[in-house]
């Protein structure tokens, strides 16, 4: 058995020193919940992101993309997949019943892939401006993350979301070097995906943000977002392209870009599971799921070691 | 479905490390899948997978009566100090 602690202060303590939680201790109730609602979230995300990318490997222009994106998709999926053991680990639910959930719409998945991807363009703008936010995202949370199994398991899709950013890049420099129409797709793109990347990054954090007392979370969310726009508006403006925010100003003197007000409803409508594209992925999503039930009906049923 | 820990090794580096774990219904496709999933890009040249079942664990209270056994080290503290004070008295 693992360690145990006495009260929520003598918890509190351990992490105030630098302690990291396994799977097996015995981590107060209210820590074990968090730490689950997060990974899962964070797994439904990956996998509702791969099944975009999987509708955009037939359309993906040129050999070469069309692989980065067969390999993209494969990455996310796998990542759903690790971040599925690591949450089933915390004994709240199995994998299959965190899937059912996600599928029968009952528990969420971020704001980003609540919207459809209808162009290459927005392809772009995603692989660009929501790779760009996750990866800061994750990394905060890498940086300082009191639950062990998370941590670890971070750090290997960190590296691999880093791939996916510097395709986004790659991908942006050669719209940018395309003709008319294709800039003019890529500015559209921009326009739909700028403010939903952004609010990804959510409200400003409180005070009391129980995560950041218990170390899941190292940064807060105005910080990660202030530091996003400081590197995507000058990005973009560079290869001439312009970003939809009336209020956006700059600092000459410190050459620091800030954005405008942020409307938040767009977000609230996603967490309650009521976006743009909401109903349609998680209709789809669920039709995989029924589609290839008896895949895993015959994977259940075989003897142990009939295959091998 | 059985869970598996899969443990990464690199030629002629260190010892295999734990990587993570994997649900498959049986070895081969379990060693599948841990290649798919955690050998994506190199991430070792070797690969261990066992049934979580069939891990021998020593829990932390089976380990922890051998990090509080001073005896087993020496700090080299009453050396340091004899070579000190002999500096000194130069």
């Amino acid at each position: 058995m693992g360690r145990t602690w006495s009260s929520m202060d003598d918890f509190e303590a351990f992490l105030d020193d630098g302690g990291m939680v396994e799977v097996d201790d015995d981590m107060p109730d209210e820590y074990r919940a968090a730490v689950f609602r997060f990974i899962e979230l964070h797994a439904n995300s990956e996998l509702m992101g791969g099944l975009t990318e999987r509708d955009w490997i037939p359309m993906t222009p040129g050999l070469r993309h069309k692989m980065a994106v067969l390999a993209k998709t494969q990455d996310e999926i796998g990542h759903g997949h690790l971040l599925y053991m690591v949450a089933a680990d915390l004994g709240v639910k199995t994998r299959r019943e965190m899937l059912e959930d996600l599928f029968a719409g009952r528990s969420r998945f971020q704001n980003v892939f609540h919207y459809p991807a209808r162009t290459w363009g927005d392809q772009v703008a995603i692989c660009l401006l929501v790779d760009g936010a996750a990866v800061p995202s994750q990394k905060a949370v890498y940086k300082d993350c009191s639950y062990g199994p998370y941590k670890r398991i971070l750090k290997r899709i960190i590296a691999e979301e880093g791939f996916h950013l510097r395709l986004g890049e790659e991908r942006v420099l050669k719209i940018a070097e395309g003709t008319d129409a294709q800039r003019a797709m890529f500015q559209q793109s921009i326009d739909d995906w700028w403010w939903p990347a952004l609010r990804l990054f959510g409200p400003d954090s409180r005070p009391n943000d129980r995560l950041a007392r218990w170390r899941l979370k190292s940064e807060k969310n105005e910080v990660m977002r202030a530091g996003w726009v400081q590197k995507f508006v000058p990005m973009l403006h560079s290869y001439g392209f312009t970003i939809p925010d009336p209020g956006l100003t700059h600092d000459a003197e410190t050459d620091t870009w800030t954005c405008g007000p942020i409307d938040w409803e767009p977000l609230k409508r996603t967490m309650a599971m009521d976006g743009p594209d909401t109903a349609r992925r998680i209709a789809e999503a669920s039709a995989a799921w029924e589609t290839t039930r008896w895949v895993r009906d015959a994977l259940d049923a075989a003897p142990a070691g009939a295959v091998a | 479905m059985h869970t598996y820990e899969i443990f990464l090794k690199k030629d002629g580096q260190e010892e295999y490390r734990h990587a993570g774990s994997i649900d498959a219904p049986d070895d081969e496709l379990a060693l599948l899948l841990a290649r798919e999933n955690y050998l994506r890009r190199a991430e070792g040249d070797l690969l261990w997978m066992v049934d979580r079942t069939h891990l021998l664990v020593g829990d932390r209270d089976f380990v922890a009566p051998n990090s509080d056994k001073p005896h087993r080290d020496n700090d080299g503290l009453l050396v340091a100090a004899h070579r000190k004070s002999q500096r000194e008295a130069q």
